[in-house]
């Protein structure tokens, strides 16, 4: 009884509401142009509408307000009701014909018989799995890596090349990245010794599922207190380390301002990031400034919700030509413009400052203070294996959670651990070794910076870099090989687009063999070891050019390194101006 | 042992046991108690191959437990979180933004490390010491304040070991392994020296990559210091935009890492799913590349031979002949399966009698059955030829250092019988033996165990989160070593725990294991199984008596009737 009366009364209630309705729709408001009447039955169909509209709306939960809605912006605005039912509709069919972009086969291609779609994959030919158009021309790069025999990676080595077609004995080595040397003292060897008598040698499992033993940990205060930070985080590879440390703090929507000389790790790194990345010219602190006003303005105008994550990124000792960044200003820039600072110290970390504390020992300046994400190696100076990041304890907390090299790898063998703290702690109670090899650095820097040299090849690396890197004049590059370094960019950007599966730029390969041929000659009949700076020029998305590379270490006698720096200056010489490659 | 506070919140560095020679050995590889607990693992039988698994599903009311748990987490967390920040600024500094620098982790993104992930903590990253063999010396801490630090006394326990990816035992302090890499230590140092292309080579790289390479059947391999970053600079060495990779959904991160720094195009499939996988190959050939249409260049599929959280198996058959049919390229990673499965070791390929030969790359980690560090690449010779040119690790990044070398050369020759024959063929039959033995004895408890009979990587469900802590810390109690691992590396409500086997346990310490999973599991209410994926498919749960199952397993587990999967 009860439920018929409140039927019966809804739907007088309707009725009434659709007196109401067409009341609502027939006064026209004033804003509608005279001009365009608006035919009768028009107006009707839509009375209708509206009755059923509100007849079903009665029926929802909810649905009271919802015609209150309808009804009051129709009042106040006839033009957005026909807008929103046309965005509605839209909307509508939007999401019915999604299932079309899913990219199905009978969707996309509706017109295939299967016997087509068989006929299609039967005639899909796909390239060979990797391109071997070029190797031949470029096998020599193989042939001509040296394969130390039966020796530590001493100053003095023995070695062949070719799959041992070529050998060598005695030849002084001037390529080791072990640039201190400590790692091969007696003391750091025997620690090395008792760590795998005691902890044999993998840690057999990543940090999170007891990995990490007592041996990390410590090597992680070590280092934080070394450097001067609140916190270090171990890596297995230093080539893995930007790459993932960084992505793990950028989001899409974050900023990146790259120096344009980065190495390939961090250009992994800025792809990786997912977000937008500017670059700055090489070492040119205006630039940056020019860039980072630009930014902020912008940034002004665009009143986002949240103050995106904003990064410079650049490296201590450049790996591609062994100059400095200048962290004072640097410093100073990302201050000024509340940027984050991350450096990547690969080649700086126990080279720089007077006691190897890296670049901002260089500067005297704090660490803590002026950078706020460390990019180190225990690879290179520290002569152990393995890397590192150094910053503040909330950033190396959250790396542990996010950084996939980090929570998705096997911690480093303990007995490495304990070789790079050693050589650590002779480093903190010894500077000798970094200052003799800081003296050997400036030393042979001189005399590659003579100007009837520099004619020949340029010195881009600073005096206090222990890596030497040589390049060929501009004005040689094109007399000899006819292109240049921002050719060579150009083109070879121009071939990554492209996804050309060859990737041979003939001046720059002739160019590398020009290269290698001074290595040969000095290792043929001298000698003496040095390598061309090894680089994967199809992977490359920066301006780079071939080098040479003379690598110092502090083991080395100055004698020796005088005299065959001198033999490598003669030699170099002899190649660039010998007429053969003109 | 220092005992100022500021040292006390430091892992302390724990001075090796005195212990005499012999106990030392046993704790790091049990002795093999009898012949009995070995097993010889035979290649599948194709009509085993294909079959899929059946997966064993909880009750209803666990799900929704589980989900339940879940919200309630959530909220508590939000709660949390909201008077956390309106009344305690200053502890949660970090997630907001100051000195007009944004937050390393906003609110938001950080919510899950720090509401849910941080109340567990106390079960990750347990320092420890001295050899993650048979035994693990776990340095003890005490967690304050809701795990925000640890304090650490200084003392250790010594705990059954499931934990460390240590396979075939070879975390070891004494054997001829440790002697090769301290030979090594001696004659060759510890640095590499720096890239392969420039001084990193050494006739021991050339040595080893020529041993692994014959060890995975191909002609050659080449080696790299890190097993993540194998994968994560391999596919940019051959693939770019224009090719595509059809990937396993449950595929590693380095891999996906790799795979996105190539630039190729990527599509998932379902875990092991090989007819989604065909109709995706065969849609996307037709299709090629998006908006151009134009076909693709290669396609590569990109699976892992054994899935570390799963202990499934890559339907390997099927994949060479979809790969065959369809023009694709293979690549496998064998992480977790290299050494540790196959009749000797040599992986998936071995295991389903598959030619080597077959699949295009072979990729595996020298962390976990080798006890060393790092990775390797085995492919054809004139794909090789090609790879160490392009491979930006062999160019930039440090090479493998001389002692991990010396340990994965003697590792591996242990394994091939070259040193110490008939050792390396204990190692396999004991982790296989040990392997089946805890999987049935697990299933026959009424645990809802996932993957395949010879699995080393034995993944027993737990579901509810919140028993993910208490079942990691009741076994700690218990001195017991195990892993949980939960929501994002599974779906969400699939939290569970691993055991890794290792040929270093005894079937004493299986035993030891099953009783206190057993009694942990009733406590924790984690018996659930409903019999569906095990033998008997009588529609009877197992529910065994635990006596009664190490008393028959131990003879059972060798039997093939008595898996299915
Ligand atoms: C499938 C897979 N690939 C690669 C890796 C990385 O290996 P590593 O720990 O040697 O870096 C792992 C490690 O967990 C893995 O499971």
């Amino acid at each position: 009884m009860v439920s018929t009366r409140a039927v019966a009364s809804e739907q007088i209630y309707s009725r009434q509401a659709l007196r109401e309705g067409i009341v609502a729709m027939s006064k026209i408001p004033e804003v509608l142009p005279r001009s365009i009447p608006i035919p009768e039955f028009v107006i009707e169909a839509c009375s209708y509408v509206w009755y059923h509209f509100i007849a079903v709306m009665r029926w929802l939960p909810g649905g009271r307000y919802i015609i209150e809605y309808v009804r009051k912006s129709h009042q106040d605005d006839p033009y957005r009701t026909i807008v929103e039912i046309l965005l509605i509709i839209y909307g509508i069919i939007y999401y019915f014909s999604k299932p079309q972009q899913k990219k199905s086969l009978q969707r996309s291609k509706p017109n295939l018989t299967p016997k087509e779609i068989d006929a299609l994959i039967e005639e899909w030919v796909p390239e060979p799995i990797v391109d071997t158009m070029v190797l031949e021309e470029q096998r020599w790069r193989l042939a001509k890596i040296p394969v130390i025999q039966h020796s530590g990676i001493n100053n003095r080595v023995n070695l062949t090349r070719n799959n041992g077609a070529e050998s060598f004995s005695n030849v002084l080595n001037l390529c080791s990245n072990n640039f201190l040397q400590l790692s091969s003292t007696p003391e750091v060897l025997e620690e090395a010794r008792k760590i795998i008598k005691n902890y044999g040698v993998g840690a057999c499992g990543p940090a999170g599922f007891y990995g990490n033993q007592d041996v990390h940990f410590n090597l992680e205060y070590e280092l934080a207190d070394f450097f001067g930070t609140e916190a270090a985080v171990l890596y297995g590879q230093d080539f893995c380390v930007a790459p993932s440390a960084i992505p793990a703090f950028t989001k899409r929507g974050d900023l990146i301002v790259a120096d344009n000389h980065v190495s390939l790790s961090v250009q992994n790194a800025l792809q990786l990031s997912r977000s937008t990345v500017y670059y700055f010219d090489h070492n040119d602190m205006e630039s940056l400034e020019n860039l980072l006003i630009d930014i902020t303005e912008s940034e002004k105008a665009e009143h986002l919700p949240a103050t995106p994550r904003k990064f410079i990124v650049t490296e201590g000792l450049f790996h591609n030509s062994g100059d400095i960044a200048n962290l004072p200003k640097l410093t100073a820039l990302k201050l000024k413009y509340k940027f984050r600072l991350v450096v990547d110290e690969t080649f700086s970390i126990g080279v720089l400052g007077s006691t190897g504390r890296g670049i901002a020992e260089h500067f005297n300046m704090e660490r803590s203070k002026s950078i706020d994400m460390t990019v180190g190696s225990l690879a290179t100076a520290l002569g152990s294996s393995g890397a590192f990041v150094l910053g503040d304890k909330v950033m190396a907390h959250h790396q542990r959670i996010g950084s996939n090299a980090y929570c998705f790898s096997a911690s480093l063998p303990p007995y490495a651990i304990k070789a790079a703290d050693k050589v650590l702690e002779i480093m903190n109670n010894d500077n000798s070794t970094v200052q003799l090899l800081q003296k050997l650095s400036k030393q042979v820097h001189q005399m590659f910076s003579e100007p009837t040299f520099s004619k020949a090849m340029i010195l881009t690396s600073s005096p206090f870099s222990p890596v030497i890197h040589l390049q060929l004049t501009p004005e040689l590059r094109t007399k000899k090989f006819n292109y240049s370094k921002e050719g060579l960019f150009e083109t070879n950007s121009d071939l990554q687009k492209k996804c050309n599966s060859v990737k041979f730029i003939e001046p720059y390969e002739k160019e590398e063999i020009f290269l290698q041929n001074i290595v040969d000659d000095l290792l043929q009949n001298d000698s003496i070891l040095i390598t061309r700076n090894t680089i994967v020029l199809k992977n490359e998305t920066l301006p780079i050019a071939p080098s040479l590379k003379i690598c110092i270490n502090s083991g080395l006698d100055e004698r020796e390194i005088e005299s065959a720096c001198d033999i490598i200056k003669t030699k170099i010489f002899e190649h660039c101006y010998s007429d053969s490659h003109n | 042992m220092s005992s100022t506070p500021a040292t006390n919140i430091r892992v302390p560095m724990i001075p090796p046991d005195d212990l005499p020679r012999s106990v030392k050995q046993e704790n790091e590889y049990g002795r093999l108690e009898s012949e009995e607990h070995l097993y010889q693992v035979k290649p599948m039988k194709r009509s085993n191959q294909m079959e899929k698994p059946i997966v064993d599903t909880p009750p209803y009311y666990i799900s929704l437990i589980t989900y339940l748990n879940y919200l309630i987490l959530i909220i508590l967390g939000h709660i949390h979180d909201f008077l956390g920040m309106k009344f305690q600024k200053d502890k949660h500094a970090d997630v907001f933004e100051h000195d007009g620098l944004a937050p390393w982790y906003s609110k938001f993104e950080s919510f899950f490390a720090r509401r849910m992930k941080k109340r567990i903590d106390d079960c990750f990253s347990r320092p420890a010491t001295g050899v993650p063999g048979r035994f693990i010396r776990c340095i003890d801490r005490i967690s304050h304040d809701l795990n925000n630090y640890f304090t650490y006394p200084g003392t250790t326990s010594m705990c059954l070991n499931l934990s460390s990816y240590n396979y075939l035992g070879f975390a070891q302090s004494e054997g001829q392994c440790t002697d090769a890499a301290i030979k090594c230590v001696e004659e060759y140092g510890l640095h590499c020296g720096g890239p392969r292309t420039q001084i990193g080579s050494s006739n021991l790289h050339i040595q080893a990559e020529q041993l692994i390479a014959r060890f995975v059947g191909k002609d050659e391999a080449m080696l790299f210091s890190m097993g993540y970053g194998t994968n994560a600079n391999f596919f940019n060495a051959f693939l770019d935009s224009k090719c595509l990779i059809i990937s396993d959904e449950l595929n590693h991160t380095s891999i996906r890492t790799g795979v996105r720094s190539s630039g190729a195009a990527v599509r998932a499939f379902k875990h092991n799913d090989m007819d989604e996988l065909e109709k995706l190959i065969r849609e996307q050939i037709v299709l090629g590349q998006p908006k151009t249409n134009r076909p693709w260049k290669k396609i590569l599929i990109v699976v892992e031979g054994l899935y570390s959280m799963e202990g499934t198996l890559c339907n390997l058959p099927k994949l060479v002949e979809l790969k065959k049919k369809y023009k694709c390229y293979l690549f496998v990673d064998e992480a977790h399966s290299i050494g540790a499965m196959g009749p000797t070791g040599r992986g998936v390929c071995e295991l389903f009698d598959i030619n080597p030969k077959e699949v295009d790359f072979l990729m595996g980690t020298l962390t976990k059955s080798f006890g060393a560090a790092g990775g390797y690449i085995a492919a054809d010779k004139w794909i090789m030829d090609r790879l160490r040119m392009d491979i930006t690790t062999a160019s930039y990044a440090e090479s493998v250092p001389p002692p991990v070398l010396g340990q994965v050369i003697s590792s591996l020759m242990t394994i091939t019988g070259e040193l110490n024959p008939g050792e390396g063929k204990e190692r396999l039959q004991r982790i296989a033996f040990n392997s089946r033995y805890l999987r049935l004895g697990l299933q026959r408890l009424g645990f809802i165990v996932y993957g395949c009979p010879d699995s080393p990587v034995i993944p027993m469900l737990l579901y509810c989160p919140s028993k993910m802590p208490a079942f990691s810390r009741m076994m700690l109690q218990r001195k017991i070593a195990v892993v949980i691992v939960a929501y994002p590396a599974t779906p969400l409500i699939e939290s569970r725990v691993r055991f890794c086997m290792s040929s270093a346990l005894t079937k004493e310490d299986l035993d030891y294991l099953l009783r206190h999973v057993s009694e942990v599991g009733d406590k924790l209410c984690l018996k659930l199984s409903s019999g569906k994926a095990g033998v008997p498919q009588d529609g009877i749960p197992p529910r065994w008596d635990v006596e009664d199952v190490i008393a028959r397993t131990g003879e059972d587990c060798k039997d093939d009737r008595f898996f299915r999967v």
